[in-house]
């Protein structure tokens, strides 16, 4: 089942005519209203007109997360706040958040886009979706929420947190479902275990599960635990949210709405577009958005496009599941460990911002983690087994989530330093 | 009962010094500390003479503190003195978390001080009340003595 057949399976060549005559629109728009890029275009010598095909999109300058920090709160908006119906921001850890502002017709291509990509993870309207993103400036919650109406189908908007909660509604109101982080997925999972609830017993089909990058392992763990069917979502903030890309019932890679949005793939050092199934930096350029389009949006996310028919029948290209982020990735015995995935084990035991840094060395030819993680107020007991029983806690979780064994140390509360980026939260003390 | 104040602290040299420099700049007199330690960290347990500026000068200089009710119990000096309490608690099945001594100035009798699970506090307080030959205090009797 398809949401929006003749989108979604458009043939290819008609589907590049539009993406092409999107791209123009576009780029005109940012040029006229937008200083930031007019003064980019004019620097690099390009006028608008000199986008004739798809493959002259590479003239065009990059977009970085920084430059919307510039710009910060409202720099790149191309229309007045009178026709701005939503603003959201993404977390900065410090700092300043990201600030992205929609139209209303920027909210109705969201929630098709979330519509679609429902359905493609096997949602119907006759689903009950229980919603456990976050509701709030975060994308997530709001994001999926606006696409499960759309589709017809019955939203719970119960936000994350409250693990207790969420399985109570989950058995009570039968939810088929389950829209939350992978690492989220898990606790549940486990605590559903704990409170020796079988979920055979629950009505649970689906989950759909990003915000994060997840492993196939992890998939299928969720899988086996939860006895559902889990998938693979991909949005951000700066394009618009949940929805960017979703895995179809092939889960073999997740489709990314080319008629909304154009993926490449560059090297991160030498800033060249790679060939399609090369693994390298994804970049977006958004082309109906009207709030604050984005050109070729470095991602910094680490992923391929695969260029080969799916036997859905959508005709729009696939990225692979995600490989990592430019900025902050880590490789320990050959796993892929974010600190995205630590801050959410971290949160969910403290229920508060984490202070964290992680440290790795290598002994001898084994590398070791070490997470350091302050204390607040919320986490300290007087009691010396009480903070053994924490330091437990968080090291048994992180194992389920990474597949890592580390040592948890519990530092004075405000002696890491601080930082702007994400990326210092990591000391690598290898030398390889 | 009386209130203890709490402190994390990484167990490396130094750090006890820092805080005890700070609570001697403000003239803050520690009546009893105890030391509870692991490989890596430490939680240092003070009773302090004036407990709410102690805590306001911890905080004042980003010491992460908090307080812990806890017992103060006046026992006598001599062999058997603690056993009684001990025996007291141990028949109603209140587990003792940890106890260590407080330094009387004017009285010939010893003070224990005993950090029970908050949910039988109450119940504890009751039991020692009715034990003949100790006394428990109250914060302020405690410091007078």
């Amino acid at each position: 089942m398809y949401w929006n057949k003749s989108y979604e399976c458009m043939p290819r060549e008609k589907l590049k005519e539009l993406q092409l005559e999107r791209l123009k629109r576009m780029v005109a728009r940012i040029y006229h209203d937008v200083p930031f890029y007019r003064n980019k275009f004019q620097e690099n010598g390009i006028m608008p007109e000199d986008v004739q095909s798809l493959s002259d999109l590479q003239k065009l300058p990059f977009t970085t997360k920084v430059d919307l920090r510039d710009n910060y709160p409202y720099g790149l908006f191309t229309v007045p706040l009178e026709q701005i119906v939503r603003i959201h921001a993404s977390s900065g850890t410090t700092g300043k958040p990201t600030v992205v502002g929609y139209t209303r017709n920027d909210i109705a291509s969201w929630a098709e886009l979330m519509a679609r990509s429902l359905v493609a993870a096997g949602g119907r309207p006759h689903s009950v979706v229980q919603n456990a993103y976050g509701y709030g400036l975060f994308t997530g919650g709001l994001g999926v929420h606006y696409g499960a109406e759309r589709l017809g189908a019955s939203i719970i908007p119960i936000s994350g947190g409250n693990t207790k909660k969420q399985i109570m509604i989950m058995k009570d109101f039968g939810s088929t479902v389950l829209t939350c982080t992978p690492s989220y997925a898990i606790y549940l999972a486990e605590v559903l275990n704990d409170m020796g609830i079988d979920p055979e017993s629950l009505k649970l089909q689906i989950g759909i599960f990003g915000a994060e990058p997840w492993s196939e392992s992890i998939r299928k763990d969720i899988e086996k635990k939860l006895k559902i069917k889990a998938y693979d979502i991909y949005g951000l903030s700066e394009i618009m949210g949940p929805g960017v890309a979703i895995e179809c019932e092939c889960q073999n890679g997740l489709h990314i709405w080319e008629d909304h949005f154009i993926p490449e793939i560059i090297d991160p050092i030498t800033l060249e577009v790679l060939p399609h199934g090369t693994q390298g930096e994804l970049v977006i350029t958004t082309i109906t958005k009207e709030g604050i389009p984005i050109l070729r949006y470095r991602t910094r996310d680490i992923t391929t496009i695969i260029d080969e028919p799916c036997a859905c029948g959508r005709t729009h290209l696939k990225i692979s599941r995600l490989q990592g982020r430019t900025d902050d990735m880590l490789i320990i015995r050959g796993v892929n460990i974010f600190p995205t995935q630590i801050e959410s084990v971290l949160l969910e035991i403290g229920e508060v911002e984490p202070h964290y840094q992680l440290v790795v060395r290598r002994d001898g030819s084994l590398d070791t983690l070490e997470i350091k993680v302050e204390l607040n107020e919320a986490l300290f007991s007087d009691k010396i087994s009480n903070l053994e029983k924490l330091e437990h806690r968080i090291k048994e979780r992180i194992n389920s989530v990474t597949g890592i064994n580390a040592k948890i140390s519990l530092v004075e509360p405000k002696s890491l330093p601080r930082s702007e980026g994400k990326s210092q939260r990591v000391v690598d003390l290898r030398k390889i | 009962m009386i209130r203890q104040v709490s402190i994390f602290m990484e167990n490396h040299e130094g750090r006890l010094n820092n805080l005890l420099n700070i609570l001697a700049e403000n003239n803050i007199n520690i009546r009893s500390l105890n030391i509870a330690e692991t490989m890596d960290y430490g939680i240092v347990r003070l009773i302090l003479q004036e407990t709410d500026k102690g805590i306001e000068v911890l905080k004042k200089h980003n010491i992460m503190s908090s307080l812990t009710p806890v017992l103060a119990a006046e026992i006598s000096d001599q062999p058997g003195g603690l056993s009684i309490l001990v025996e007291a608690l141990t028949k109603e099945k209140i587990n003792i978390v940890y106890a260590y001594s407080f330094l009387p100035k004017k009285t010939d009798n010893a003070i224990v001080i005993i950090r029970v699970e908050d949910e039988v506090l109450e119940k504890a307080i009751e039991t020692l009340k009715t034990v003949p030959g100790i006394n428990l205090l109250d914060r302020e009797t405690l410091l007078l003595i």
